[in-house]
């Protein structure tokens, strides 16, 4: 993993995504979609490349479909809400998942966007506080050891379960937990638990 | 007042989209009436976030912006996207994920009994590795003690049961794995409804069913 930009200018950029979105979906801007989509294209791929060897053969048909849904949702998407990389994110998640279970041929009437509604959040006034987590997350995550990060980045962009993260690295269940555990807690994100 | 949350690993697991299906559908379902575990759900999203943007970046084909481009006036027409309620419970009183999945009417399921007081309907997710059902279980009525040989995940829909550590209601998440053995209790004053989501079948540690574990299967669909 590559880190390319500090925090001060991932959300300097992250203003100007959030703008071109909101011209997509106020004006239906194709030149700010363009924009979205140089950026975030390449992202796309590359998240998709992460997932399973299914997904992953059908890399570009992913970005197609995730561009076209930021096409087509963009509408809906609030500034306040969300950053515009979060929300890209979660759809490129929603595509992935549902293309693999499209691949898997499972037999299912629920969509990611069932598991994954859209209108999570109607509180408007903790859109402050959501994006003061979201920075700090962002700079939180420069902090983690690699040991723990390579974990996170199992879980979150190859889409693997804690069971499958310790078969692939050789560990015990226990230890990614811990080192779960452990970046959960660094970055503040760790939830009270009956005793684990 | 939501007491019983999924963990860390749990909540995880589904905001980055690892969960299988029929528990993934269990937490968002828990998700629906807890506000605390939403905005922990919507922090780890941004965890997903800072990690797909830290992506060494691929190129994608040159001609791929201009077939998309292409393709946005082709489908000029949005998709309809249907907006599942966000409101713990939907028309028929029950969450909207839960309603898909019976595809039709309460009253239409079809239950099986489980002695006196306890039924159960099987809904089919598509999930090929785990049960999911709905049990109904009457006013007082109990699910004889059992242990299980994998983990149980359990959302309560409706009214409320106790078992060995404590009291759950509507919106409560419990996971129990093979180590723990129960008999859960529906309250005394009304009949109580439950998701379940089973990876293997339960064991029965009483008495009276023991005999039944030999003949116990998943049955996921």
């Amino acid at each position: 993993m590559a880190i390319t930009d500090g925090p001060d200018t991932s959300e300097r950029r992250d203003d100007e995504w959030s703008q071109c979105l909101e011209l997509v979906g106020a004006r239906r801007d194709r030149e700010a979609f363009a924009r979205l989509f140089k950026h975030f294209a390449p992202l796309v791929k590359a998240f998709a490349l992460n997932g399973s060897a299914l997904a992953a053969n059908h890399a570009e048909e992913l970005v197609q479909e995730v561009m076209i849904k930021v096409w087509q949702k963009a509408a809906k998407y609030n500034a306040r809400k969300a950053s515009a990389s979060t929300w890209i994110y979660t759809i490129a998640r929603n595509c992935r998942t549902d293309l693999y279970r499209r691949l898997q041929k499972f037999d299912t009437p629920l969509s990611a966007d069932d598991i994954w509604p859209d209108s999570e959040t109607t509180e408007l006034f903790t859109s402050v506080q959501m994006k003061r987590d979201a920075v700090r997350i962002r700079e939180m995550l420069s902090a983690i050891p690699h040991e723990q990060a390579q974990i996170l980045a199992k879980i979150y962009m190859e889409g693997k379960s804690h069971s499958e993260v310790a078969e692939e690295l050789d560990l015990p269940l226990g230890t990614v937990k811990s080192r779960v555990r452990l970046a959960m807690n660094k970055l503040q994100l760790l939830v009270e638990e009956r005793g684990l | 007042m939501i007491h019983h949350h999924p963990d860390t690993r749990l909540l995880s697991e589904h905001a980055s989209g690892a969960l299988e299906l029929a528990p993934s559908t269990c937490v968002s379902l828990h998700l629906n009436y807890c506000e605390q575990c939403r905005r922990r759900h919507r922090q780890l999203q941004d965890l997903g976030s800072a990690l797909f943007e830290k992506l060494q970046p691929r190129n994608v084909s040159e001609h791929l912006l201009d077939t998309v481009m292409a393709r946005l006036d082709e489908e000029a027409e949005p998709l309809s996207y249907r907006s599942p309620s966000s409101t713990a419970a939907g028309d028929g009183g029950y969450p909207a994920l839960v309603q898909r999945l019976m595809r039709g009417d309460y009253a239409d399921l079809d239950w099986q009994r489980m002695g006196r007081n306890v039924r159960i309907c099987r809904l089919r997710t598509g999930d090929r590795n785990n049960e999911f059902a709905l049990y109904h279980i009457r006013a007082s009525g109990s699910i004889p003690q059992h242990s299980h040989r994998g983990n149980e995940l359990t959302l309560v829909l409706e009214g409320s049961f106790s078992d060995e550590e404590g009291r759950y209601s509507a919106g409560d998440f419990l996971m129990r794995d093979a180590q723990d053995r129960h008999t859960p209790t529906a309250t005394r004053d009304r009949d109580c409804i439950c998701v379940g989501v089973l990876d293997a079948p339960v064991r029965f540690t009483d008495w009276r069913f023991r005999a039944a574990n030999p003949f116990l299967r998943l049955q996921a669909s």
